[in-house]
């Protein structure tokens, strides 16, 4: 199978799943996942999260090509699984409002990259 | 922080410093009063920006349940922003469906009247078999707008008692030089909770809560040793009923590995661009430890701003026993993407954090509907509560 990510990130090619495009989608997939698959998550990619920012940033946000945008998704992917990580050691927020009370709405940056 | 001992109620005297009853809290009959008497009068921030509309026919549409309006706020050929009801002037029905867009016009779907960016009838399906219509007398009815430092608010009142701009008076000397203009919405949510409007809010109006309630989603970043209770350094009420309140950030907050990565990458909502020097339109120039200022615009729409970012919200009441919390994050606008991920570490804290806010109010809400207490105690650090009880209490009755 042909990989979803650029080449310099083929070790993380078992993630191109959790690239998901909008936050919506990141929060469903980090409240449906478990806390083993998210600290595996967590601890593969964290590494790598340096070298991410540098490849992205050979690009503005506009001109991203859809193998890099699938990698700013892992990225962005990382911040909400480092959240549940490090803050809640759960993948939902324990003592709070329940989720299915909560919409999130997409805003510019998110449709913009959706195009 | 040392805070002297009620400093707040030496400032506020009037306030009291008794128990308050939380009869406005559970009463029907109250709440008809706050709608005729308060909320009909007042300007609503829509938590939009003018930026989030930039070109021509970018439009979006908010129900707004407290007067059962569904609006439409959309920007003209002429570049004018101007607020609708989103009905058809030949029997009514609803003409704009989504929630945002483009369009170059709005046609009803009912018979097919079509009305042009500015809301005038612009076409009518078979015209001629009506009797003498005047098309240019039929524009879509429309609604107060006006716009503040690039916020869009409305007001229902057929002729509004005060401008936008009295209203928002007391907080221009505060908050007008912040740097708006740079920002940009990166995050929209929006949340149904089964309780009153002002016990919502309740649990966003102090810091009282913080060591408690924000145990995990902020352990460190505005509690420590010097202030375990979240004392507020500053806190402003206005006889019109804003408020401005300085949230405390701690100074021996320490970074997890993933806030330290989101530093790297930009700014953070608790190390922000601003932080080395003081941020104009608020109060960290004055305040030790500042953290954010939270600015609530009577009766419950705030703009709160900390150290280069800012968070809009507003406990629309739907109900004496339904609100809707929406609130809204605006960052510098990201132009590498590793400025975005670094954002997204901010944004999910802070969503996730203001589920821990609403936690409490549902079942807070329950036992004053159930009577298991009629009135509630608050301490100096919850002055901001009592003030909003007084001053709601005060227009109802007038």
């Amino acid at each position: 199978m042909a990989n979803r990510l650029p080449e310099e990130f083929s070790d993380l090619e078992g993630y191109a799943d959790w690239a998901e495009p909008t936050e919506a989608a990141r929060m469903a997939r980090r409240i449906g996942a478990t806390m083993a698959e998210l600290t595996d998550y967590y601890s593969t990619v964290l590494p790598r999260m340096e070298a991410i920012a540098a490849y992205l940033d050979q690009w503005d946000l506009p001109d991203l090509p859809d193998t890099a945008k699938r990698l700013l998704y892992i990225g962005m992917m990382y911040m909400e699984v480092a959240v549940a990580v490090e803050l809640f050691k759960d993948p939902d927020v324990p003592e709070s409002s329940p989720v299915e009370k909560l919409t999130v709405l997409t805003e510019h940056g998110e449709r913009a990259l959706l195009g | 922080m040392n805070a002297p001992k009620h400093a707040f109620a030496a400032m506020y005297p009037e306030l009291g410093t008794g128990p308050v009853s939380t009869e406005s809290a559970v009463s029907k009959e109250f709440f008809e009063l706050e709608r005729e008497k308060i909320f009909r009068h007042q300007w609503f921030s829509l938590l939009k920006r003018d930026s989030d509309i930039p070109n021509p026919g970018d439009y979006f549409v908010r129900e707004i349940e407290i007067v059962g309006v569904s609006v439409l706020v959309i920007r003209g050929d002429d570049n004018k922003i101007r607020a609708f009801h989103n009905s058809c002037t030949h029997r009514g029905n609803r003409l704009v469906h989504d929630d945002m867009g483009c369009t170059v016009g709005m046609q009803c779907d009912f018979h097919g009247w079509t009305f042009n960016r500015q809301g005038e009838l612009a076409y009518v399906t078979d015209e001629e078999q009506f009797y003498d219509l005047d098309k240019s007398e039929l524009g879509m009815p429309t609604i107060h707008l006006d716009i503040w430092r690039g916020f869009l608010f409305v007001n229902f009142d057929e002729t509004p008692d005060q401008t936008l701009e009295t209203a928002m008076g007391d907080f221009n000397q505060d908050l007008s030089p912040f740097a708006f203009d740079d920002l940009e919405c990166i995050g929209r949510y929006r949340y149904e909770v089964d309780a009153n409007w002002k016990t919502t809010m309740n649990a966003f109006q102090e810091g009282y809560h913080v060591a408690l309630v924000h145990k995990r989603s902020a352990p460190d970043a505005f509690t420590g040793d010097d202030n375990p209770y979240c004392h507020l350094p500053k806190v402003k009420l206005q006889d019109n009923g804003n408020q401005s309140l300085a949230v405390p950030a701690a100074p021996e907050h320490k970074l997890s590995p993933t806030e330290e990565l989101a530093f790297k990458f930009g700014s953070t909502f608790t190390q922000g661009v601003g932080n080395t020097e003081a941020c104009p339109g608020t109060w960290q120039g004055e305040a030790e430890n500042w953290g954010f200022d939270l600015n609530i615009i009577f009766p419950f729409s705030r703009i709160n701003v900390g150290a280069g970012w800012c968070y809009v919200d507003a406990f629309w009441p739907v109900a004496q026993d339904q609100t809707v919390y929406e609130l809204a994050y605006y960052f510098p606008k990201p132009v590498k993407p590793s400025q975005m991920i670094s954002q997204e570490f901010s944004k999910v804290v802070l969503r996730d954090l203001s589920r821990e806010d609403l936690a409490t109010n549902e079942m807070t809400h329950a036992a004053l509907m159930a009577g298991s207490i009629n009135k509630i105690q608050l301490s100096d650090q919850e002055i901001a509560v009592r003030h909003l009880y007084k001053t709601v209490t005060a227009r109802v009755a007038d």
